[in-house]
């Protein structure tokens, strides 16, 4: 099976630590439930991502270097 | 003015209405089906009683004493004689019977399965998702049970026959058992089955043999076990489906017994809306006001359709109150409450698929309670997302070079209708009187006028110089339109935001709306029969906004890709390519005269002087007035030269689409971005007449003859054309011989028609190279194609050379008749010229057969663009429907209503497209532009300090306004 998590084109997903979680969720004031969402089962996601975690994710952008992202893992 | 008070709404809540609730609001029971008495008045407790609300202007309302207009109207009822459901909730009836047990009504879910889809519902509504997947998976769990888990009773399957109707299904014990067992025990010889006697049987099943002889003689019916052993024993079915119609009173008491804690799980809400409610028992009836009837001509009334349609359901109700009183047989009752369910069932919604719509007399379809809020002409969409609106024009839109591209010129008509409110003051009284004086015909007047005590008065030719004279501060005046007003302009399709652009008012004579060609690709306009909409403004803050955020100035530079969407179109390209290519040379009248209509009324130092001793002004001199003074740039132009400008003067190049067109000409562009959107409409606007005068100066035409070539090419032509055609013979007899090599992945047969549309687009391309060599560049149709105007060589090889290959769904032609094209053809002719290969141009004439293929390569491109654009429209409507509540909040996040975060930033950036530079590299010097800007704008260094970062750039006034302003620091002139 091919680890696509490996490829060029997937950019990095880290699970979010939970005090970094609350300063990012405190940055937007949102709950988690308000953030994107990505299924458990999306092959991109960390092994040990579980449901309820916040994924980090750094994309290269056109617009601007990096851009980072959130999301909340759902079933 | 208690009702007027602003509110806000905190929340809305939907659910069922309780039949009790339909009481208390009601106004009155309805009993009788008939409306007026003979002699006209309303009957009471009938459909039209007084109770209900008013119509008719002049009488008070029985109900709140309010009169016709204030009075909303007032609900009453029908008392259903027997319950029946409602047309609504059909599907969701169907679920609770499905889900619930037939006799103690309880979720048929075991409590921990219910807290489990409890907990899902409540997950889905925090994460905002679709709740119906929560409880559509419930119902699914729940009738997978054959037996309730709490009272264990057998549940069967509910049939739903649409639109009303429930049965319950059951297997029973089909009347001709004993039949089938007989006819099983005979077996079957062919099949090897053998025969059973009733001893075998009896031991089989391990039945008495004495009960085995009653069953078989039908005497006994068998028992639920000794059917299904009987059917084990001899691979038998003795059960037939017994359906079981539920009665909506059935329905309603089977609800009834729901307990509030199951329905939660279904997402209903147990203290809004109880299921049984789902079974009306009280029918509301709708208001007079909602139906209103109308008075024809010749006196006689015509009600409204849901009037006739609560007209056919009071009947019905008192019919069958009438038969059940008198003891009618069930069957007689059952036909009636069937009927009284239709009528209810079209009264809601009368376009059910399987039922016949109920009509009226005329034999059209009622429009009913649904029909009048659905689809495109309905309440949602017709009424409250889409209005007819006051203060709005209509009309063909035509070209106006001498209108600046922020004006619309308006037909006096227009303007004399479209009026603007004035607040009389004692600074504008006099304006007021005069327009007053002028009355509501001649152009310049006024049309109503306000008393400060709130009368309005009418402006007639008669009363207009009584009414100028009484005109005081503090009055209103509805003056005409006048140059200058602010108005909204617009074009259907409104595809993008340059659609609805503001534009300053001109009045004028005629009947069209005039506007300025460098206008027409935002609104993708032009002048073949188009129709645009004007809306006049009628707030002082709508007109300060549409001038702020709306004005075409304002629109030079498109969202979508960030460079400019106005700039030179067509001519005004052909012109500056003109002006610039060649760099002639003018004398001083010229010069002048190609910018009389531009701020420019003074020539700069000549650029030279000629053999005769005259000063002459190049090209470029002359365009490089028009160009802000302290301007650099350098790029690659349209014709591939390098364009070079120096300190506002153009030292080289050739000035053409890429430099000054729409869709990012790269002047254009810059003088936005660096100067600002004022300085960029000066420019276009001058663009476009300098661009003007100097086409009239050269003059420019094109006619049949400069798309002839001589007779020596064409002959060279169609030797190319020749041997190609001898080529693809080649081509056809090596594939005969079975020779041609194929191609890697393809078959013979398409590497044939491969090689041969090589070998013919090749000969086309090589007419159209010899048809230019025979073109000098002064030809108009070159000048249009080389300065991007309009046009390509294409077009010039099609015209001059040969008009090439036609094809259909990219295949040279293949259909028509049985192996071949046309009937002029042998069958299986492979060559160039039975396959739509069009060896004429279009100057030298299609033959009939060309011409015919090309009418099929044609309508394949018009059939391709119609349904394009029909396919596009709809993916638009779309994407704007989903993304149309998506908002950019201060923070930089996009979100949504929910504030659900869309975007964490901005496009990930956080800037406008429009704010930033558009071009490959970054080459816009913010630096440069800052201390530039400064540095004109302070005359010490201390002031400079003093002021820095105050001061807004005016970009928003009115044109008029702008000449005062240019005199001043904004603009000014090059020299």
């Amino acid at each position: 099976m091919v680890d696509v998590s490996q490829h060029e084109l997937v950019p990095e997903h880290t699970v979010l630590e939970e005090d970094t979680l609350e300063e990012v969720l405190s940055e937007y004031n949102i709950d988690r439930t308000d953030l994107p969402k990505i299924k458990r089962n999306d092959p991109a996601l960390p092994d040990e991502a579980e449901v309820g975690d916040v994924i980090k994710i750094v994309r290269d952008s056109r617009t601007t270097d990096q851009a980072v992202v959130y999301r909340l893992v759902v079933e | 003015m208690q009702d007027t008070t602003p509110k806000d709404i905190g929340q809305l809540s939907f659910g069922l209405m309780e039949p009790e609730e339909y009481r208390e609001m009601s106004a009155t029971k309805i009993i009788t089906a008939d409306t007026y008495d003979d002699d006209g008045f309303p009957i009471d407790m009938g459909l039209m009683d007084p109770r209900l609300g008013v119509i008719d202007p002049g009488l008070e309302c029985k109900t709140c004493g309010k009169h016709s207009g204030s009075c909303n109207g007032h609900f009453g009822h029908i008392e259903l004689a027997a319950p029946v459901i409602h047309v609504g909730f059909t599907k969701l009836i169907r679920r609770l019977l499905r889900g619930t047990c037939r006799e103690c009504s309880r979720l048929l879910l075991t409590e921990d399965e219910r807290d489990e889809f409890r907990d899902q519902l409540d997950e889905s509504r925090k994460l905002s998702r679709d709740l119906n997947d929560v409880t559509k998976a419930a119902i699914r769990q729940a009738r997978k049970k054959d037996r309730c888990p709490f009272c264990g009773e057998i549940q069967y399957d509910i049939d739903h026959e649409k639109p009303t109707t429930y049965y319950e299904v059951q297997q029973v014990l089909t009347s001709e058992y004993s039949q089938r067992i007989a006819g099983a025990m005979q077996g079957d010889e062919e099949a090897g089955v053998e025969r059973t006697t009733p001893d075998e049987l009896a031991e089989k099943t391990e039945i008495e043999l004495t009960r085995v002889n009653e069953i078989l003689s039908g005497s006994f019916r068998p028992r639920e076990s000794q059917r299904k052993a009987i059917e084990k024993a001899l691979d038998i079915d003795l059960t037939e489906e017994d359906t079981n119609k539920l009665m909506p009173s059935d329905i309603r008491d089977w609800f009834e017994n729901i307990p509030d804690e199951d329905i939660e799980v279904l997402g209903i809400n147990p203290e809004r809306s109880r299921p049984e409610w789902m079974i009306l028992t009280v029918l509301p009836v709708p208001p007079v006001t909602a139906r209103p009837s109308i008075t024809l001509d010749n006196g006689q009334r015509s009600e409204d359709d849901l009037t006739h349609k609560l007209v056919d359901i009071i009947r019905i109700n008192q019919r069958f109150m009438e038969n059940r009183e008198a003891g009618a047989p069930q069957l007689i009752i059952e036909d009636l409450w069937e009927l009284l369910q239709y009528h209810v069932t079209t009264f809601m919604d009368n376009e059910i698929s399987g039922t016949p719509p109920a009509r009226h007399r005329s034999g059209r379809p009622l429009k009913t309670l649904s029909q009048r809020l659905k689809g495109k002409e309905g309440r949602f969409r017709g009424s409250l997302s889409g209005k007819r609106v006051n203060f709005s024009a209509r009309t063909v839109i035509s070209p106006d070079p001498t209108l600046s591209l922020n004006e619309v010129g308006v037909p006096d008509r227009v303007a004399k209708e479209m009026t603007q409110t004035m607040n009389v003051t004692e600074r504008n009284l006099e304006d007021a009187r005069r327009f007053v004086s002028n009355g509501p015909e001649a152009h310049p007047g006024a049309n109503y006028v306000r008393r400060p005590d709130g009368r309005r008065l009418k402006v007639t030719e008669k009363n207009c110089e009584q009414l100028a004279e009484k005109v005081e501060p503090g009055w209103e005046v509805n003056r005409h339109m006048i140059d200058g007003d602010i108005v909204i302009f617009n074009r259907q399709p409104s595809l993008h935001r340059m659609s609805i652009m503001a534009h300053e008012v001109v009045v004028m004579p005629y009947k069209t709306f005039r506007l300025n060609t460098v206008v027409c690709p935002p609104y993708n306009a032009d002048f073949d029969g188009d129709e645009m909409n004007m809306h006049a403004l009628q707030n002082e803050e709508a007109r300060a906004e549409a001038r702020v955020l709306m004005r075409v100035q304002e629109q030079i530079l498109s969202p979508r890709f960030g460079e400019n969407i106005i700039g030179a179109i067509q001519d005004h390209i052909s012109g500056m390519y003109l002006l610039t290519a060649d760099n002639p040379r003018f004398n001083e009248t010229q010069a002048l005269d190609l910018l009389r209509a531009t701020r420019i009324d003074e020539l700069p130092e000549p650029s030279g002087v000629d053999d005769e001793g005259k000063p002459f002004w190049t090209g470029y001199d002359v365009f490089s007035e028009l160009l802000p003074d302290d301007l650099n740039l350098e790029f690659t132009g349209t014709v591939g030269d390098e364009v070079v400008i120096e300190d506002g003067q153009l030292l080289q190049g050739t000035i053409a689409e890429d430099e000054v067109g729409e869709f990012g000409g790269e002047i254009v562009d810059t003088i936005t971005k660096i100067y600002g959107n004022t300085r960029a409409r000066i420019f276009v606007n001058e663009v476009s007449t300098l661009a003007m005068r100097a086409i009239m100066h050269f003059g420019f035409s094109i006619g049949i003859d400069d798309e002839t070539i001589p007779e020596e090419a064409e002959k060279r032509i169609d030797e190319t054309i020749a041997d190609a055609n001898d080529r693809v013979e080649e081509l056809i007899e090596a594939y005969e011989n079975n020779e041609l090599e194929s191609l890697p992945g393809r078959t013979i047969d398409e590497t044939l028609e491969m090689k041969i549309m090589q070998t013919l687009s090749r000969a086309r391309d090589n007419a159209g190279n010899i048809a230019d060599e025979h073109f000098d560049d002064e030809n108009p149709a070159v000048v249009m194609a080389n300065s991007g105007a309009r046009g390509s060589m294409l077009n010039l090889t099609q015209m001059a050379g040969a008009v090439g290959q036609q094809a259909v769904r990219g295949e040279r032609i293949n259909r028509g008749y049985e192996d071949r094209t046309l009937s002029h053809y042998e069958p299986n002719d492979l060559s160039a010229e039975a396959h739509g290969f069009v060896e004429n141009s279009y100057t030298s004439g299609l033959t009939p057969r060309e011409f015919f293929f090309h009418a099929m390569g044609g309508r394949e491109g018009l059939v391709d663009t119609a349904v394009r654009t029909s396919k596009s429209g709809y993916l638009q409507r779309r994407l704007i429907n989903a993304l149309s509540e998506l908002e950019t909040q201060y923070d930089g996040t996009v979100r949504d209503t929910s504030d659900t975060i869309v975007q964490f930033e901005f496009g990930e950036d956080g800037t406008s497209p429009v704010k930033v530079s558009s071009g490959e590299e970054n080459n816009i010097d913010v630096d440069q532009i800052a201390s530039r800007v400064l540095d004109s704008e302070f005359e010490s260094e201390a002031e400079k300090q003093e002021f820095l970062g105050s001061r807004p750039r005016p970009t928003n006034l009115s044109e008029h306004a702008d000449d005062r302003l240019a005199e001043g620091t904004e603009v000014t002139s090059d020299d």
